[in-house]
């Protein structure tokens, strides 16, 4: 969701068929192609296919580009073991404005899926009119910036 | 002060060993008899990445060094030896014959067996096929699986923490797996008791596990969840182990952005990647993973 809130700020067009379904053909993100094969070799954890999707990342957007792309990679391989693995549902504004996107994207099939109760049909009317607010909303509701500026 | 210095303090103040006595046992090194393979931590400086064909950030090791030195540390329900063993089992289990039968079966509990294992483990078998579980098929555990873990001698707590330790390990491997690099050989354990350490305000919501309400992390973890009114379920997954949630914001903060960014779709400091981008790599890992948070 945040990668198509951060293209409607951006004034792109976001296809996130490259997310569910590594389709990257109208992504709008640069470079997506060598970005998910980077991912789904990491994911894959198969050397012969990670060195190759390393240097054809490496190719377009250098090193330390390709080194961030690692530790995103590194990060949600986390992440997802610990949603999966503590059955948390989904928060409940990300439920509402994400309703209808997860059903474009079919992850709503998923397993883990089972932890968060359907959307009813006023709860996607309210995620609709809630979505064009979510790039400056989120800004506001979530976490502060620390005043030291070096908190993680 | 540097970030990884605050983080060793905060260790440190809770009455755990320092630095220096890490070091201390890390000289003894050791290795692995079964299979010959570098075990520990030998006495050099971890995650030094100037033999590595990369000019990796130096947030990067900062933040890596310090989840090495707490993974040591009893933590507070598991000992540092014990945690030490949950690493060394997220490792064993990604070339699990067992791991690979159960991947490919209809139901992941239809298939019972051994896992291929550290030989002489500190951990019990059932702590051993949570590890596996959580490491090669997290999308497909239960709520009921959870909750009979507790029976098996594996409680709320260690369950968090184990989990903790879990993902600690596979974020950080992984990265070395992306960049070609060895794992780092993993630190040798410190001798200590757990703290036993629960948190207030846990609560039990719609979560298998209890998690501290937004706002209502106090005392000596009031520091989990800085400001605003909104905490997002999965930092706050973990806070049943408060030091699990620190880490998780440690790493991220260097592997992806801090979490007070998070929701801030344009934030992409000190990286070269655009934000979009970094989002796509989010996204395609957690769809590959059938992630559906």
């Amino acid at each position: 969701m945040l990668l198509r809130a951060g293209g409607e700020m951006a004034g792109t067009a976001v296809d996130l068929g490259a997310v569910t379904g590594g389709d990257t053909a109208n992504s709008g993100v640069p470079h997506a192609a060598e970005l998910v094969r980077f991912a789904e070799a990491i994911v894959g954890g198969d050397d012969a296919e990670i060195t190759p999707a390393r240097e054809a990342l490496r190719a377009v957007v250098g090193d330390a580009a390709m080194i961030d792309a690692a530790g995103v990679a590194g990060n949600f391989q986390r992440m997802v073991r610990i949603a999966d693995g503590t059955g948390i549902p989904l928060d409940t504004p990300v439920k509402l404005v994400s309703a209808d996107l997860r059903e474009e994207l079919g992850i709503d099939a998923f397993g883990s899926a089972s932890e968060t109760s359907p959307t009813g049909r006023f709860g996607r009317l309210a995620g609709r009119l809630m979505r064009p607010l979510v790039p400056f909303v989120a800004k506001r509701m979530g976490p502060k910036r620390p005043s030291d500026d070096s908190s993680v | 002060m540097k970030k990884e210095e605050r983080i060793g303090q905060r260790k440190l103040g809770r009455g755990r060993t320092g630095c220096d006595s890490h070091r201390g046992a890390a000289s003894h090194g050791a290795r692995n008899p079964a299979d010959g393979e570098e075990r520990y931590a030998l006495p050099m400086p971890s995650f030094s990445y100037e033999a590595s064909p990369w000019q990796i950030r130096e947030d990067l090791p900062a933040a890596y060094r310090a989840e090495w030195q707490g993974l040591a540390q009893p933590g507070s329900w598991w000992t540092g030896a014990e945690r030490v063993a949950i690493a060394e089992e997220v490792r064993r289990a990604q070339g699990c014959p067992l791991c690979v039968e159960r991947k490919q079966a209809l139901s992941p509990f239809s298939v019972d067996g051994e896992h291929a294992h550290a030989e002489a483990s500190v951990l019990s078998d059932v702590a051993i096929d949570t590890v596996h579980r959580l490491v090669t098929d997290a999308s497909r555990l239960s709520r009921t699986w959870v909750e009979k873990l507790a029976a098996q001698g594996v409680s709320d707590g260690h369950y968090v923490e184990l989990l903790g330790v879990v993902v600690v390990v596979i974020s950080i491997d992984s990265f070395h797996q992306g960049l070609g690099l060895p794992l780092e050989p993993l630190p040798m354990p410190e001798a200590g008791e757990p703290t036993g350490h629960r948190p207030a305000g846990l609560e039990h919501e719609t979560a298998w596990v209890p998690m501290i309400q937004a706002g209502k992390a106090q005392g000596e973890d009031a520091d989990l969840f800085s400001g605003g009114p909104q905490t997002a379920n999965v930092i706050r997954a973990l806070s049943l182990v408060p030091d699990a949630v620190r880490s998780l914001k440690n790493v991220s903060a260097a592997q992806y952005v801090p979490t007070w960014a998070v929701g801030d779709p344009s934030y992409s400091e000190g990286r070269a990647l655009e934000r979009g981008q970094i989002e796509l790599v989010a996204g395609r890992v957690s769809a590959l993973n059938e992630c559906f948070y």
